[in-house]
């Protein structure tokens, strides 16, 4: 079986990737190596796979290359390329998203009805709720976006269910919340902290703290992909969280029993586009494709420290 | 090791949709139509139109 993965050398897909080639596949991984962090991580992400000869590497874009070709041959696609950063999707900026979640993903979808696949797997986000009162968050709630980000990724989890209605394109979108563990990108909580923790710098949090989230490690995120590749009806929208909602002040103190010291934290003010709270009602992915999250979070916690701990020291390759 | 004659089948020229071919060093990738390099670095083509060299002749 022949997969294509869109952001391929980023934190799910590069994970996503090893899973495909254990399981047999043949991989063709793009990337685009956008700026928006250093190249030499998104590298690193991948330095193994490409010593495997059934992966197949392309630095390009979505936008540009010509998709019908990329297409040959393959039988699944897991797009998990996307402009990230919730508070970054403001202003000028938001051309990039718009571009790259939204218009990258309906031209991926214009492609599929050229050139059929068995399965589209559409990576969405919990922030497509927003600030909804319905905690846990179901599929069926009205999503509700509080920021630029969200309304990308809904817009393209949108089109990825009219491509379905309108011209048979396998889609399935599954909705990660935050997604952690080895790789998280440098913008994100998990990884700043145990950087300036390392670093021996006060840990910044946003608002006071009790934000919670159903943090999700990503070998669950992997198996999930997996799982709606092989189960999963088309057409439809999962839930993918990690079973429990943690504030970040909890996971904070198990930072702290991690690195076996205190850790200072500096409270600041909150960001436009944050969420009070995620969690993921998962009743659905678990009837429906079997999904059942298997990393708790001090396990996957632990995946993360050893990780970033080597890039602190300059071992990064991994 | 160059780049797959795999790979090299699905690439096209991402400006003109074109063909491409390997250049004689196989560091790069060639379209005739649009006088444009795609480098190959590390074997990694690189098919985005703003890194693209203009052939000079
Ligand atoms: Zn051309």
């Amino acid at each position: 079986m022949k997969c294509l993965v869109t952001g391929a050398a980023g934190f799910i897909g590069s994970h996503l990737s090893e899973y495909l080639i254990k399981k047999a596949c043949k991989v063709v991984g793009i990337d685009n190596f956008m700026d928006y962090y250093p190249r030499s991580i998104k590298e690193a992400n991948i330095a193994c796979l490409r010593k495997n000869l059934n992966f197949e590497f392309i630095e390009g874009s979505l936008l540009e290359v010509d998709l019908l070709r990329l297409l040959n041959g393959v039988d699944v696609i897991f797009h998990q390329s996307a402009q990230a950063g919730v508070r970054a999707s403001w202003g000028q900026n938001f051309k990039i998203y718009s571009d790259n979640n939204i218009l990258a993903t309906q031209m991926l979808l214009e492609a599929c009805k050229q050139s059929p696949v068995e399965k589209f797997v559409y990576a969405s986000s919990s922030s497509v709720y927003g600030d909804t009162k319905d905690l846990p968050m179901n599929e069926s709630s009205m999503p509700c976006p509080v920021s630029p980000y969200g309304v990308s990724k809904l817009a393209a989890e949108n089109l990825c269910c009219l491509y379905y209605k309108n011209f048979g394109i396998p889609t399935v979108s599954l909705r990660y919340f935050t997604v952690y563990g080895a790789r998280q990108r440098p913008d994100m909580a998990f990884h700043r902290f145990f950087r300036w923790a390392l670093e021996d710098k006060p840990l910044k949090v946003y608002g006071d703290g009790e934000q919670s989230r159903d943090f999700t490690h990503v070998d669950d995120i992997v198996e999930a992909n997996w799982l709606a590749f092989e189960k999963a009806m088309p057409g439809e929208v999962f839930n993918i969280g990690g079973g429990s909602r943690v504030t970040l002040n909890e996971v904070i103190e198990l930072m702290k029993e991690l690195l076996g010291r205190e850790l200072k934290v500096h409270y600041q003010g909150t960001q436009k586009g944050d969420v009070r709270h995620t969690l993921a009602n998962m009743t659905k992915a678990g009837e429906k494709v079997g999904y059942k999250p298997k990393v708790s979070i001090r396990d996957g916690l632990k995946t993360e420290y050893e990780w970033v701990k080597k890039l602190v020291s300059g071992r990064v390759v991994e | 090791m160059a780049i797959s004659q795999e790979l090299l089948d699905i690439l096209a020229c991402p400006k003109c949709k074109g063909d491409i071919y390997l250049n004689e060093t196989k560091d790069g990738l060639i379209c005739d139509r649009c006088k444009l390099l795609y480098e190959i670095k590390d074997d990694i083509p690189i098919m985005l139109i703003d890194e693209a060299k203009p052939i000079e002749k």
